[in-house]
């Protein structure tokens, strides 16, 4: 490979990170970049925006390990089935961080487009969300209840079909 | 993951502890938890139950729970959503659906936030009425089923759970009361899983399979299969987390249960109890999963497959070192009425909705007919390559005829003609490109072999050919009848070979009958003999006639012409004896005879769509153009070039004639003979390219290209040449003959009757002298024997070149003659014997010819006291039509035996009237 295999990228923070090419192209925001700038991506640092210097070494972290992965098949609604596997075990290693963070990096995979990363972490958040009363998902996502008490019965006899027994 | 319980809001967000509240505010408001398309993919995983769990949490999530695609999809993995009805039904419902909006609805759908693109895409569909309807229906907008009603109208007895209202019964027919209600999936879904989730859950976390809720719920196996189908489908729809697991839970719980029923239907099978217990595990089965395994199991024991070699023994058709058909064929009427027998029993067994008869057909092509042949042909092929031949092409038509013979049964779709017919090319296949080739090596094997054996036969009789030239020459004019007849006889085939098909003694298996009769056409069958020669007898009965009015002597046949076919090869054998020392029509049969039946077994092929039957079709053209090669190259034209060369050697001082006997040329007689002969194997070819390539379709008349069209035309050609080199030769024989003939029996007192002395005049009788007979009947012999068997304008050349050359012979004759007054009358008749000879053969310039020749004869009749009177004659050239001139009549005038007395006066006469006049 006779391009530069390091590139800089440079956090919402100012921060600057040198990472190498093939683990900063498993985003396609950055691959797709690196294709429109062309040379001009190795000498300056590509800004990042939205995503901070914690959030970014995170993410690089993932991509790291996830260098040699195939590519996804980007035909991701082929099959709904496809992506409910479960999460690998260095993955939910890598997920047990606090729910912000957790947001955060989902917030900057969906951003840098990366998608299996973004599958981890909604399949963590929805691992979150499991066998939690209405209640308590609230409380765990910080979300009002702007239900009356009326229309949430209305909702719980609606679906119960879906109760457990 | 229990750390993530405790670890957000309450951890990160408590720490920081004045700015706290706010920064929380902020939060919820600024940033509100993720962006809805993160949400959306993030529900995907969710579980069903904390799906709606989720809904409850805020008119938003609700939204994005409640979204009809999210359910819709999942309604399409459980294949009972149908797009057309959901289409019908929303067209039909947009009338009134503004009936049922109320004022609540209309608030809510206008808070909704339709965060997901599949929502905005409903309501781009109906923009108005769409999402009224969908309250509407929600609401119980419809009251198909009592389901409905008590499950979703407020005012119902809520807080009873739904999945305990269903009736056991209810829950096994759960899919077909699953409509495609746009906007109403959600609900759609409901019904469904209310009825198996419980069912599904505790079948995935049982740790036994006999213990789980559905076998103690529902005691008959029927109802279990039913429930255990539902749940199957029931599973497909579940995406969450985990389902692997739980589907190959529910696959354990299945299997067990499946082998369980095909336990009980296997006992049934042992029992032969068909109507009980197999008819009864065999619906189960098929309830469960398509009844697979029932249908292998069944089929693995069914007689057919278990007990396969009952129904034929492969080595068993070649037991007598050649093929018999009828062994195979008992196999194929075994095997399909075993067959038939079989789908009856099947039917009664499995309901009409399964397809049994294919997988039936595919394991009995796989196992026994494939097995069977392999057996057969691959023996076949080692001992003996024709049986080979035979039983691929014969058991090919025979397994075709099987394949109609068997009963579709039940299954009454298109499917069956194509599955049976895929299932002999199967088993065919392998042998098909083996057999071609075999077949065109074995024929030209057959050939070679056919013409090497007469050629060697030939040698060690080439020292008796004289004799047999000269026993020939006795029986010309038989030889002539049995070419007319022979010419019948080549002819037939055009007459019978049709109808060998239609009156083969199988009615009902046309396609057996003919392999079995064009097959077995040289060998004498009880069974193929029959019917063919019925049909043909009166044509048959003729040439046996033919042959022993012809003869004259009876034909000692071996045995009774059983075939038509056969019939001629006898006729020929006694016949053609004379010629065969050159080359042998029987030969020429017999590899006519080998071509037709290697074709008509390829043939049989041609019917296989694609490459196979495009190659069997080149393969016949491919034997018609050997056996024209052999034919034509090897036999045919060595006879004539052996018969050019005997007529070139030919020299009539040598051979001895007794008197009292045709003359003819012996060479050339059977070179004439040839020429027929070699016609007829042409006309036979004709016949045969007819019959076999054009009539079956297997080559286009008009396809020059086409390499049978192109052999056929070099066969022709190379005969028509042949012809004319020793028609050529021919001619200088004839005449060489001719001369011969009038050197050595012409008497010299024929013309000039004085010489001898003894003979009055008065005793001569009018009438040609016996060399001029002789010659005529030499001359006409020979080219009678062509007429109708060469080419008109050759006939023609042949004809005139003959008689040009006859011409020149009888002036050379003339002028060796002496001829008197009085022999000039003898004179005269020879010459208008020859002239009327001539004039037989209708050619123009050939009369004109002899009449100046007879016209000649008269100079010898003028008395001598008449010189003056013959000076004119000889110089009058009207007279001769312009073809002597003075000088040459007067060369012919010098042989008259008075000349000397005359000649003075003559001269006198031409030149002297010629000097007065000077």
């Amino acid at each position: 490979m006779s391009a530069p295999s390091m590139i800089k990228l440079q956090s919402s923070d100012a921060a600057e990170i040198t990472v190498e090419r093939e683990i900063a192209e498993r985003s396609v925001l950055i691959k797709n970049m690196m294709e429109d700038v062309g040379e001009q991506a190795f000498s300056e640092a590509i800004p990042i925006p939205n995503v901070n210097e914690a959030v970014l070494n995170k993410v690089i972290e993932w991509c790291t390990h996830h260098r040699a992965d195939p590519p996804s098949t980007n035909d991701d609604d082929s099959d709904s089935r496809k992506k409910t596997t479960d999460i690998e075990e260095w993955d939910q290693k890598f997920m047990q961080v606090d729910q912000e963070m957790l947001f955060e990096i989902i917030l900057a995979a969906n951003y840098l487009d990366i998608k299996p990363l973004l599958d981890v972490g909604c399949k963590t958040v929805a691992n979150m969300i499991k066998g939690k009363s209405p209640e308590e998902i609230r409380k765990t996502f910080n979300i009002q209840n702007d239900f009356t008490p009326e229309e949430e019965d209305q909702i719980r006899r609606e679906n119960e079909w879906a109760e457990d027994r | 993951m229990s750390q993530f319980k405790r670890a957000p809001v309450t951890g990160g967000m408590l720490k920081n502890d004045i700015l706290a509240p706010i920064r929380i505010a902020e939060i919820v408001t600024s940033k509100p938890f993720l962006p809805a398309e993160i949400l959306a993919s993030l529900l995907d995983y969710l579980a069903v139950p904390d799906l709606i769990r989720f809904a409850r949490v805020s008119k938003r999530m609700r939204e994005m729970v409640y979204d009809d695609t999210r359910w819709v999809q999942r309604l399409k993995l459980m294949e009972c959503w149908d797009e057309r009805e959901a289409r019908r039904r929303a067209e039909t419902s947009l009338g009134d659906a503004s009936t049922v909006v109320t004022a609540h609805e209309a608030k809510r759908t206008g808070l909704g936030v339709h965060g997901t693109p599949g929502a905005k895409s409903i309501n781009a569909a109906g923009p108005t009425a769409e999402p009224a309807r969908k309250r509407g229906i929600s609401h119980g907008g419809y009251a198909g089923d009592g389901f409905d009603t008590v499950a979703l109208s407020p005012s119902g007895s809520g807080g009873v759970p739904v999945s305990r209202l269903l009736e056991p019964a209810a829950r096994l027919a759960i899919f077909s009361r699953v409509r495609s209600v746009r906007g109403g999936s959600r609900n759609e879904y409901g019904k469904v899983h209310g009825a198996l989730s419980s069912f599904y859950m505790d079948a995935a976390g049982s740790k036994n399979p006999t213990d789980a809720i559905v076998f103690r719920t529902y005691r008959d196996p029927d109802q279990q299969a039913q429930m255990l189908s539902n749940m199957r489908r029931f599973a497909k729809s579940d995406i969450s987390q985990g389902w692997q697991s739980r589907a190959a839970k529910l696959g354990d719980l299945e299997d067990a249960f499946e082998t369980a029923v095909a336990k009980e239907f296997e006992h049934g099978l042992i029992d032969g109890d068909i109507d009980g217990k197999m008819r009864k595990y065999a619906h189960v089965l098929v309830t469960l999963n398509g009844g697979g395994k029932g249908l292998q199991m069944f089929i693995t024991r069914s007689h057919l497959i278990s007990e396969k070699g009952s129904l034929g023994n492969p080595l068993g058709c070649l037991n007598t070192g050649s093929f018999s058909m009828e062994q195979s064929y008992r196999f194929f009427h075994n095997t399909s009425s075993e067959f038939n027998e079989q789908v009856a029993i099947m039917d009664r067994i499995f309901p009409a909705s399964v397809d049994t008869v294919i997988p039936l057909l595919r394991r009995v092509g796989q196992e026994v007919i494939l097995e069977y042949l392999v057996a057969l042909f691959d023996e076949a092929h080692q001992t003996n390559l024709e049986a080979y031949l035979k039983a691929v092409s014969t058991t090919y038509s025979q397994s075709l005829d099987f394949a109609q013979s068997l009963r579709p049964g039940n299954d009454l779709g298109d499917a069956f003609p194509g599955a049976v017919d895929d299932i002999v090319l199967k088993a065919f296949e392998p042998h098909i490109e083996l057999y071609l080739k075999e077949e065109i090596e074995f024929f030209k094997r057959i050939s070679e072999a056919e013409v090497g054996s007469w050629e060697k036969q030939l040698s060690e009789q080439d020292a008796s050919m004289q004799s047999m030239y000269m026993s020939n020459v006795n029986r010309q004019a038989d030889k002539r009848d049995f070419l007319t007849s022979f010419k019948k006889v080549v002819m037939m085939p055009v007459n019978v070979l049709p109808t060998f098909p239609m009156s083969s003694p199988f009615g009902s298996k046309p396609a057996t009958a003919k392999a079995l009769v064009n097959g077995e056409t040289l060998d004498i069958q009880p069974m193929t003999s029959q019917n063919p020669t019925r049909s043909s007898s009166p044509s048959l009965l003729n040439i046996t006639a033919l042959s022993n009015t012809t003869t004259g002597v009876t034909t000692p046949l071996a045995e009774p012409p059983t075939t038509e076919l056969a019939a001629k090869t006898a006729i020929m054998n006694s016949r053609l004896e004379g010629i065969r020392s050159l080359f042998s029509i029987e030969v020429a049969l017999h590899l006519v005879h080998a071509a037709k039946a290697s074709i008509e077994r390829a043939a049989t092929f041609i019917k296989i769509e694609g490459h196979f039957g495009e190659d069997a079709r080149k393969q016949c053209e491919l034997i018609f153009v050997l056996l024209l090669h052999i034919l034509g190259s090897r036999h045919v034209k060595a006879g004539f070039d052996q018969a050019v060369d005997h007529l070139s050697k030919y020299n009539p001082r040598s051979t001895e004639s007794s008197p009292g006997q045709t003359r003819s040329v012996t060479p050339l007689v059977t070179f004439l003979e040839l020429v027929n002969v070699g016609d007829l194997i042409q006309q036979m070819l004709d016949v045969f390219y007819e019959q076999e390539l054009i009539a079956t379709g297997l080559t286009d008349r008009s396809d020059f290209l086409s390499p049978a069209v192109k052999e056929k035309k070099r066969f022709e050609q190379m005969l028509d040449e042949r012809v004319a080199a020793g028609l050529n030769k021919g001619i200088e024989v004839l005449m060489a003959e001719v001369e011969y003939v009038s050197a050595t029996t012409q008497k010299p007192e024929d013309f000039n009757p004085g010489v001898a002395g003894g003979a009055s005049p008065e005793l001569v009788d009018v009438g040609p002298s016996e060399t001029a007979k002789q010659i005529v009947d030499v001359l006409s012999s020979h080219t009678k024997m062509l007429v109708g068997s060469t080419d008109k304008t050759m006939l023609d050349v042949f004809n005139q070149e003959v008689g040009l050359r006859l011409f020149t012979a009888l002036c050379k004759h003339l002028k060796r003659q002496r001829i008197s007054v009085d022999g000039s009358i003898k004179l005269i008749s020879d010459m208008s014997h020859y002239s009327s000879y001539i004039s037989s053969l209708k050619n123009a310039s050939l009369t004109q010819y002899f009449a100046a020749l007879r016209e000649l004869a008269q100079i010898y009749l003028v008395a001598p006291t008449d010189a003056k009177e013959l000076a004119t004659i000889v110089a009058d050239g009207d007279r001769f039509h312009g073809i002597f001139r003075a000088e040459e009549v007067y060369e012919f005038a010098e042989r008259r035996a008075d000349w000397y007395l005359v000649k003075a006066k003559v001269e006198r006469a031409m030149y002297g009237v010629g000097c007065a006049v000077m």
